[in-house]
């Protein structure tokens, strides 16, 4: 049978994708993953849900939340952002200012200090370079 | 709840968006009985649908410490099952095999942390039922009786790995990383409980010795005693809500010495064997090592950190010249007083209550890293850790095998309105320390106090015990490694049949070594099952506390891990209790069932701890939270009420203020978030007055003072105003104040104004005198009236 047309009962396609058939029903409630196409006894999850299942394992992965990986799913012409209520400032260096929104998830807020933290070293250690080099 | 509207004043709706709320949980009612060395209780979770489809609840909440959970039952109109135990995976199998045949299925399954998810397949439409479920759970016992806590709310806690989000209806979310915590689900934190379901209470307390006072410092109780031994306590008010734990508190007459025993339901014996600390030799005096380790995290924020600097101070105040002291601060990172420990001099006091008071809360909480650096701090001389935290942090499992290997003796002090309980007692009792929960609104000063003196001078070490006069027996846990004031030994034990013997005990002391007999009487009673489960819980407890071994990476590490899981499976089957390998599940066929269908998932929201703010946890709004339509989301209209990101500043995600500098924060009208943090007005009392005096001793146990004479006599007043409240050497929170008082004035007794009060004093006295008046400037740092001092005494001597 090619790969497109099988079909799997809940617990199939739970094992399947590797999670339990009570994450696969939390996700149907939340909105993540289409029900079956019939319901009642019998009930078949066809190839898209198993694909929409490691999409969203995938996205877990990356550190986004079951909120977030639904905003996504349902596609960003939906998004509507709010306009931000504060923000961040960052002191990068002397001469340099980030401004980060302080409404973001933590996991994105994670992410910039991450890479913020990166960029004041890397700009550190040029201004301590060129000192250097100033001094010579 | 909109204004005026009558119709539904007692329907739930929701803050945010003025929604009626259907709740899936309608209810939640503790019941059972506590005895001096644990608790069997039973809690009644009713479950109703409002909603038109078929449902899947999930309940999630967290075991107290030293628990387990025995079975449960689940009712509804006519009919009635009750649950069986199996390995997980066979749970959760027959869990959804009867879901699919469309039948009620209930699973509960116990997580790491001691947390529980009770789900509740295909409830109709309609159909209300109950699940009853038997726990058994251990209390935290002193030597003069015992502090009972439940927790009514799972409170959200800190984990690097953890990911969360406020929502624009209210609601915190909360998501663990699977690799480490499975399929659990945690509920949603409601920032306003009072449209959750109700919880209640009516327990019943038995103590061997005269009960003295029944109180709870959490909720309105009504209390009953039903003689000298037996009391009740119900929840007073009409309803309540599930934003904090339940703490309960029994004060006997005198403190416990004896075993309660019995036979269990399988013929065998079982005994719980208590004894005092008193029993055990006076307080040593020798010097101590001290770490104390302050969590500075931003669920702290508010209350709790106030509180805990106070109770460090105090703790810096109870230290000898003779001491040697550390400090470390933490949240997502360390920070260290000084390096290494300090000598308790005067200026080194004063330059700690400098740091201490530069503390505010902010950011995650790394426990393990600042344990491990106090432990390099007491270095190869060794010493004891005092952490002061609310433990609300996820992996504990994780944590207690880090700080197993510092073979350092560790002493929590937890605050908080619903904190890890569970994780702080196996803490200390794994490192053979001693921890004190108190809620952050109570004084935790005196409890700090009380605590400090204790540890570091233990009253009874090298606890050897064995089994007279059985055939065959055995004693497990193991006994501690040592014994403090204050907190009674407690040794479980059992033996092959009834009959009479008796448990020996022999430990040392800076003394030498003594002996004692406790007489053990096994026969048929309502004891012996429920000692033979509180035991079991307590054994697999610990077992469990070993399942997430990361000090042995790798294949060892795994195959460590599956021999300690097959032994708690073994253990779990052999003792009919739950556990991380051993679930509990019921399916009932009812007549009408519709196999296939999915039922929709609903996830009971729990309400977020009192005098924790929402910001401590959740941040502020993610792009998800605008999304219209969405099975979560809410209609943008809710965002009118969204929380600002300031509330992040004193936030766990707040870490970064170090790096960042919020410039721009608009507040909305009428969003008060922080309104449950808010302190309550600032207690005055006599214990004021001697936690004053107590910060005011000098490193060589005088009060302060211009001249010798007047530092001797303030001194004597000072000691005066501690034994007045009956604080003495040996008893009372300040027990160590009143010995270094002691101590100084000693060498001093030539005045005999001060010889005379001191033999008064020796033999277990006060003086008559209003001495809170006459140390009134020494309590705001000014110079006694020396005069009007000796004159009191003489009088007071007369």
């Amino acid at each position: 049978m090619p790969r497109e047309d099988r079909k799997w009962t809940l617990l199939e396609l739970a094992e399947e994708a590797g999670v339990g058939a009570r994450t696969v029903r939390f996700y149907i409630s939340r909105g993540l993953l289409p029900g079956p196409a019939s319901a009642g006894r019998g009930a078949l999850y066809a190839e898209e849900h198993l694909e929409r299942l490691r999409r969203i394992r995938s996205m877990q992965q990356r550190g986004m939340m079951l909120s977030e990986i639904a905003l996504d799913l349902h596609g960003a012409s939906d998004v509507r952002v709010a306009a931000p209520s504060s923000w961040w400032q960052y002191a990068v260096s002397p001469d340099v200012q980030v401004w980060v929104r302080a409404d973001v998830s933590p996991w994105r807020l994670k992410q910039v200090r991450k890479s913020l933290a990166q960029m004041s070293a890397q700009l550190q250690a040029s201004q301590k370079d060129e000192e250097t080099d100033a001094r010579r | 709840m909109p204004a005026g509207s009558a119709a539904i004043a007692f329907r739930p709706v929701a803050a945010e968006t003025g929604e009626e709320l259907r709740l899936a949980m309608q209810s939640l009612f503790l019941a059972g009985r506590i005895l001096p060395v644990g608790a069997r209780l039973t809690v009644r979770h009713v479950f109703q649908s409002e909603e038109k489809k078929p449902l899947e609840v999930i309940y999630s909440f967290a075991l107290p410490r030293d628990a387990a959970l025995r079975r449960f039952q689940v009712s509804g109109p006519g009919f009635s099952v009750r649950s069986e135990l199996k390995p997980v995976a066979e749970a959760v199998k027959a869990y959804e095999a009867g879901l699919e045949k469309g039948n009620l299925a209930t699973l509960a399954r116990q997580y790491g942390d001691g947390i529980v998810n009770l789900t509740l397949g295909n409830l109709r439409p309609g159909e209300a039922v109950t699940v009853t479920l038997q726990l058994l759970a251990g209390v935290e016992m002193r030597d003069d009786g015992l502090r009972f806590r439940f927790p009514f709310t799972l409170a959200p806690s800190y984990h690097a790995r953890a990911k969360s989000a406020w929502m624009p209806d209210g609601m915190g979310e909360m998501e663990l990383p699977e690799d480490e915590f499975g399929d659990v689900i945690l509920p949603r934190f409601a920032q306003d409980a009072s449209g959750l379901h109700q919880v209640g209470f009516d327990l019943s307390i038995w103590m061997p010795e005269q009960i003295q006072e029944l109180s709870s410092p959490s909720h309105p109780v009504r209390i009953l005693r039903e003689d000298g031994h037996h009391g009740r306590v119900c929840l007073a008010a009409e309803r309540d809500v599930p934003d904090r734990d339940l703490v309960l508190d029994v004060r006997a007459n005198a403190g416990f010495s004896g075993a309660l025993a019995g036979l269990g339901s399988d013929g065998k014996g079982y005994f719980a064997a208590t004894v005092a600390s008193t029993q055990f030799g006076a307080l040593p005096q020798n010097p101590r090592r001290m770490a104390l380790v302050l969590d500075r995290s931003g669920s702290m924020s508010g209350l709790p950190i106030g509180q805990a600097r106070k109770a460090m101070e105090a703790c810096l105040a109870a230290l000898a010249e003779s001491d040697w002291f550390g400090i470390v601060a933490f949240d997502n990172h360390v920070e260290r007083f000084q390096d290494k420990l300090l000598p308790a001099t005067q200026d080194n006091r004063d330059r700690a209550r400098e740091f201490l008071s530069g503390i505010s809360a902010r950011g995650g909480t790394e426990l393990a890293g600042a344990v491990l650096a106090a432990a390099e701090m007491l270095g190869s001389e060794g010493g004891d850790i005092l952490v002061v935290t609310d433990g609300q942090v996820f992996g504990t499992e994780k944590i207690l095998a880090q700080v197993r290997s510092t073979a350092v003796r560790i002493n929590c002090l937890g605050i908080g309105s619903a904190s890890q309980d569970r994780f702080l007692a196996l803490l200390a009792r794994e490192t053979g320390g001693v921890s004190r929960f108190v809620t952050p609104r109570e004084r935790v000063d005196i409890p700090a106090v009380d605590l400090f003196a204790s540890i570091g001078r233990p009253v009874a070490t090298e606890i050897a015990a064995q089994v007279d006069g059985f055939a065959t027996y055995a004693l497990a846990p193991d006994a501690p490694s040592a014994v403090f004031a204050g907190s009674p030994l407690v040794l479980f034990g059992e033996t092959g049949a009834g009959g009479e013997g008796r448990l020996l005990l022999n430990w040392r002391t800076p003394d030498g070594t003594r002996e004692m007999a406790v007489p053990l009487a096994i026969s048929r009673n309502s004891l012996g099952e429920t000692l033979r489960l509180i035991r079991g819980a307590r054994l697999l407890t610990d077992l469990e506390s070993r399942l997430d071994k990361i000090e042995t990476p790798g294949a060892a590490g795994k195959r460590e891990e599956n021999r300690v899981g097959d032994r708690l499976e073994a253990l779990s089957q052999a003792l009919g209790l739950a556990s991380r390998r051993m679930a509990l599940v019921a399916v009932l066929e009812r007549a009408g069932d519709q196999p296939g269908e999915i039922p929709q998932t609903r996830i009971v929201p729990v309400g977020m701890p009192q005098d924790v703010a929402m910001g401590a946890y959740f941040l502020g709004r993610t792009r998800a939270m605008t999304f219209a339509g969405m099975a979560v989301g809410a209609p943008t209209a809710a965002m009118a009420g969204m929380p600002p990101a300031e509330a992040a500043a004193s936030g766990m995600f707040a870490g970064a203020t170090s790096l960042f500098s919020r410039i721009t924060a608009k507040r909305p009208a009428g969003a008060d978030y922080r309104e449950r943090a808010m302190p309550p007005a600032a207690p005055t009392g006599p214990e004021d007055l001697l936690l004053d005096l107590a910060g005011r001793i000098q490193s060589d146990g005088g009060m302060p003072g211009h001249k010798e004479d007047e530092r001797t006599l303030a001194t004597l007043v000072a000691l005066l105003c501690f034994t007045a409240e009956g604080h003495t050497a040996s008893s009372g929170a300040f027990r160590s104040h009143v010995g270094r008082l002691i101590a100084f004035l000693d060498p001093r007794a030539s005045d005999p104004l001060v010889r005379e009060a001191l033999a008064r004093i020796r033999k277990g006295g006060s003086l008559p005198g209003d001495w809170a008046e006459v140390a009134e400037p020494l309590r705001i740092g000014k110079s006694l009236d020396t005069g009007r001092a000796r004159q009191a005494l003489s009088q007071a001597l007369a």
